[in-house]
């Protein structure tokens, strides 16, 4: 029996698992393999509506849907959350006390947006990084605010979902306009980068938009404390503003239990292969998405397509073949930039962003994405994202060598490219 | 209080934007006024990054040097909020 456990179930977890379910269905009913998925919760958000929650008025429940009626048919969801990794006895324990033995391991647990790690930044901002409940705060007191200066400011870098603190901005300044009070506020986006956008191809996007909207960009502000009751944030450079509504990034970390099993760098993330995506010095082990430590974007595209790799290179481990795959960094972020008009930060390790120009369609592509997430998590619609995508992966022998898409057996697939 | 300055060094090579700016912010946040950080970026924009941060921000450039296959880059830190 080759036993394969999966900790975490948000998208890399689960499309990891139901990609393995997929591909070795034969194996798991004549029972030599087990695919066991490790989570927390029963209910699994669509993250970006996040943002739609926060400025738009969406409910949370459109966003949610139940883990177990997401998973293929010879997944195992094991709804209690991994406490402890074991590489030495190759085991996960989990919180109720549960010990799973592995033979492979996927550690896809996320990263964890957490505002106590800027003082007064949980007191004195609103967030859309921690959950459904906290953007609705948002639109909540949107309803209220009459008028002054809202912030968007960035409190720590890497975060989830590159864009988004831009895509806050352009949906605020949407909204005042719609509720005719865009005179009556104005809007200031602070970042520690040394542009509205970190790749500079994309800033050039941003740049003249934010400026015709009118909105207030500073440069190289590095937050460093919230005082709630002045309604004041400040920077480590020295700089202060104030603020009438603060609408923040907080500073991300790795998943607990990847900080309790001390599997981690100084930030809780998992050093990883940036190409095959096994976790350093370990044989059976890899990691996807944003609890890894790759210079990527974190967001689930990039969990999604390294998904791939990681279910093709644990089947080939099983079935004892060397055919390995390395993910080639791609990276895809849709950014609204309002009027119904987005672009999509694409790029590869060895690509950076290139030029956009935003369009109504990649708007729409964007929307459609919302819907069909779920069924994307079951790898239905992998031949489609072939060829939306591209090439995403590369067998090692080769990488240096083919330009070449490639394609998995069955339902299960993807490619790859990076960004910023 | 004991005020021994520090130096350190924070290898971002094999790093793209917004990688070494990134880095060199970390480092900053737990610096201390005196300390020296060097940088090492293969990046280009490091250069242009970096000098325009230190011009904002009040803190020093000491030194850019090309190396070999990458840049070296040397700050002190004489402007931060305690």
């Amino acid at each position: 029996m080759q036993r394969v456990v999966v900790v975490g179930s948000g998208d890399g977890g689960t499309f990891t698992a139901n990609l393995l379910a997929s591909e070795l269905r034969d194996e798991i009913r004549g029972g030599s393999v087990s695919i066991q998925l490790v989570g927390e919760h029963l209910h699994h958000p669509f993250q970006p509506g996040n943002l739609d929650i926060a400025f738009k008025g969406a409910s949370p429940d459109k966003y949610v849907k139940e883990e177990p009626k997401l998973l293929r048919k010879g997944v195992e969801f094991v709804q209690d959350p991994a406490a402890r990794i074991d590489f030495g006895t190759k085991s996960v324990t989990t919180k109720s006390g549960k010990v799973l033995i592995y033979d492979y391991l996927v550690i896809a647990t996320g990263a964890v947006a957490d505002p106590s790690k800027v003082p007064g930044l949980a007191e004195g901002a609103m967030n859309f990084h921690t959950g459904g409940k906290d953007s609705q705060r948002i639109w909540e007191s949107l309803q209220n605010f009459k008028g002054g200066t809202v912030v968007v400011a960035v409190a720590g870098t890497p975060h989830k979902c590159p864009p988004s603190p831009n895509e806050a901005a352009f949906m605020l300044d949407e909204f005042f306009h719609k509720r005719e009070m865009r005179d009556k506020v104005k809007i200031r986006f602070l970042t520690p980068y040394p542009r509205p956008y970190p790749a500079e191809k994309i800033s050039h996007v941003v740049e003249p938009l934010f400026q015709e909207k009118g909105i207030e960009v500073t440069t190289f502000f590095n937050v460093d404390y919230v005082d709630p009751a002045a309604r004041k944030i400040y920077s480590l450079e020295g700089e202060t503003f104030d603020y009438d509504m603060l609408i923040a990034i907080p500073p991300h970390h790795g998943a607990d239990v990847i900080i309790q099993s001390g599997i981690g760098d100084q930030d809780g993330y998992v050093p990883t292969d940036k190409g095959t995506m096994k976790v350093k010095g370990q044989d059976c082990v890899y990691a996807i998405g944003d609890a890894t430590d790759i210079p990527v974007s974190k967001s689930g595209v990039v969990a999604h397509l390294q998904s791939v790799v990681v279910a093709h290179n644990v089947i080939s481990g099983i079935h004892e073949t060397q055919d390995i795959l390395e993910y080639n960094g791609r990276i895809n972020c849709p950014m609204e930039v309002g009027q119904r008009r987005a672009i999509f930060v694409s790029a590869t390790y060895t690509s950076p962003p290139t030029d956009q120009t935003p369009s109504m369609v990649k708007y729409i592509m964007k929307r459609s994405f919302a819907m069909i997430y779920w069924r994307a998590l079951n790898g239905s619609l992998e031949k489609v994202f072939d060829v939306f995508f591209g090439q995403t992966r590369f067998p090692v022998a080769k990488q240096e060598t083919t330009e070449k898409p490639l394609v998995m057996v069955t339902a299960p697939q993807s490619g790859g490219k990076q960004n910023a | 209080m004991s005020t021994v300055e520090q130096h350190k060094v924070i290898d971002s090579r094999g790093s793209f934007c917004p990688g070494p700016i990134t880095d060199l912010f970390k480092a900053y946040r737990s610096a201390q006024l005196g300390d020296i950080i060097e940088l090492l970026a293969t990046d280009p924009a490091a250069k242009a990054d970096v000098t325009a941060w230190t011009q904002k921000s009040g803190n020093e450039l000491l030194d850019i040097v090309d190396e070999q296959g990458y840049i070296r880059i040397l700050i002190k830190v004489t402007k931060k909020r305690s």
